[in-house]
C-alpha cells in the first residue's frame, strides 16, 4: 500500500502539468513518435520538452528507444498493470479482513443487532 | 481464499457469504467499536475507527502497520450512501488516490451474502492516458481538484 501510494504520487505529479498531459494525448493519437514530432504543437524549446519527457519517464508513463540519433517515445501500459496488481493485493487484503469479520461475528453472537457502543 | 474475486478494468468485486444475519453484518460495518475489531490488513495492530455514520459523514481509521512497512497509518473517507441494512458506499483516500467502495448485503436466510466493489481512480487515470482523450483529462482535472491535489 505504501509503495503503491508512492508510485501513484509520481504518476499524479507527472499528470499535474498541461504540457505533459498534452504530450500523452498526442502519443495516444499518434502512437510511437520521435521527440521532435511531439514537441511541434507546443510553443516551447526542445530542452523544455526533454525535461517533461524525463518526468513522464520517471512516472513510467512513457518509454523511449533510440533508432540511430532519433529518440522514439511511446506510452506505456505498465501503470495500468500495476493498478491491476494493486487491485489483486486489495482482494487478498479484503479476504484476510473478511476472515476476521467472520471470526468477529462468531464471537459477537450474544450482542444484540444494531446495539450502539457509546463512549 | 474463501472469497470469490472478480477484477475487471479498474474494478474489484469480492463476494463472501457470512454465517450471520444481514443486520448483524451491517452493524459490524456501521459501528466503529465493532468495525475496529476486524478491519485492518495482516500486519495491522492498534486499529482505532472513528466515524460519523451518516451520508456525508466522515470516518477515520488509524492503525499501526508492522512488518516491512512499520508505520502508523491514517485513512480517512466520507460515507456517500447508507441504506440500512443493505448498502454502504464510501470514498476513502489512499495518499493522492481516492477509492470508492460499495458494500452490499443480501439476506439469505440466516446467512448474508456480502458483495464488496472497489473502484479505483488511479487505473482510470491510466486508461485516460492510454486512450489519450482530452475529455478524460478534463474529468481527471475535476477529480484532482476535488481532492485539492491539483497543481
Amino acid at each position: 500500500m505504501v509503495n503503491y501510494s508512492r508510485s501513484v504520487d509520481t504518476v499524479f505529479a507527472a499528470l499535474a502539468d498541461a504540457t505533459r498531459r498534452g504530450i500523452l494525448i498526442r502519443l495516444g493519437q499518434r502512437g510511437e513518435s520521435p521527440v521532435t514530432a511531439l514537441a511541434k504543437p507546443f510553443q516551447i524549446s526542445l530542452p523544455a520538452i526533454s525535461r517533461h519527457l524525463r518526468v513522464l519517464e520517471r512516472a513510467r508513463l512513457i518509454e523511449r528507444r533510440r533508432v540511430g540519433r532519433t529518440h522514439l517515445i511511446r506510452a506505456r501500459s505498465g501503470p495500468l498493470k500495476r493498478a491491476q496488481s494493486w487491485l489483486a493485493s486489495c482482494a487478498a487484503a479484503w479476504d484476510y479482513q473478511f476472515d476476521a469479520l467472520e471470526e468477529f461475528l462468531r464471537n459477537d453472537k450474544d450482542s444484540a443487532p444494531g446495539k450502539e457502543h457509546r463512549k | 481464499m474463501k472469497s470469490r474475486i472478480k477484477i475487471t478494468g479498474n474494478c474489484l468485486q469480492i463476494t463472501r457469504t457470512l454465517d450471520a444475519p444481514q443486520e448483524r453484518v451491517f452493524a459490524a460495518w456501521a459501528e466503529p467499536a465493532k468495525l475496529q475489531r476486524w478491519t485492518g490488513c495482516k500486519d495491522a495492530t492498534d486499529v482505532v475507527c472513528e466515524s460519523d455514520f451518516r451520508e456525508g459523514g466522515s470516518f477515520t481509521t488509524k492503525m499501526h502497520i508492522g512488518g516491512h512497512a512499520n508505520c502508523d497509518c491514517v485513512f480517512s473517507g466520507v460515507y456517500q450512501e447508507i441504506r440500512k441494512p443493505s448498502k454502504i458506499v464510501y470514498n476513502v483516500n489512499l495518499g493522492p488516490a481516492s477509492t470508492r467502495v460499495t458494500v452490499e448485503l443480501f439476506a439469505e436466510g440466516a446467512q448474508t451474502r456480502m458483495v464488496l466493489t472497489q473502484e479505483d481512480l488511479p487505473s482510470e487515470i491510466i486508461r485516460f492516458v492510454e486512450q489519450g482523450t482530452l475529455e478524460s483529462f478534463d474529468k481527471l482535472d475535476a477529480a484532482l481538484a476535488a481532492q485539492g491535489t491539483t497543481a
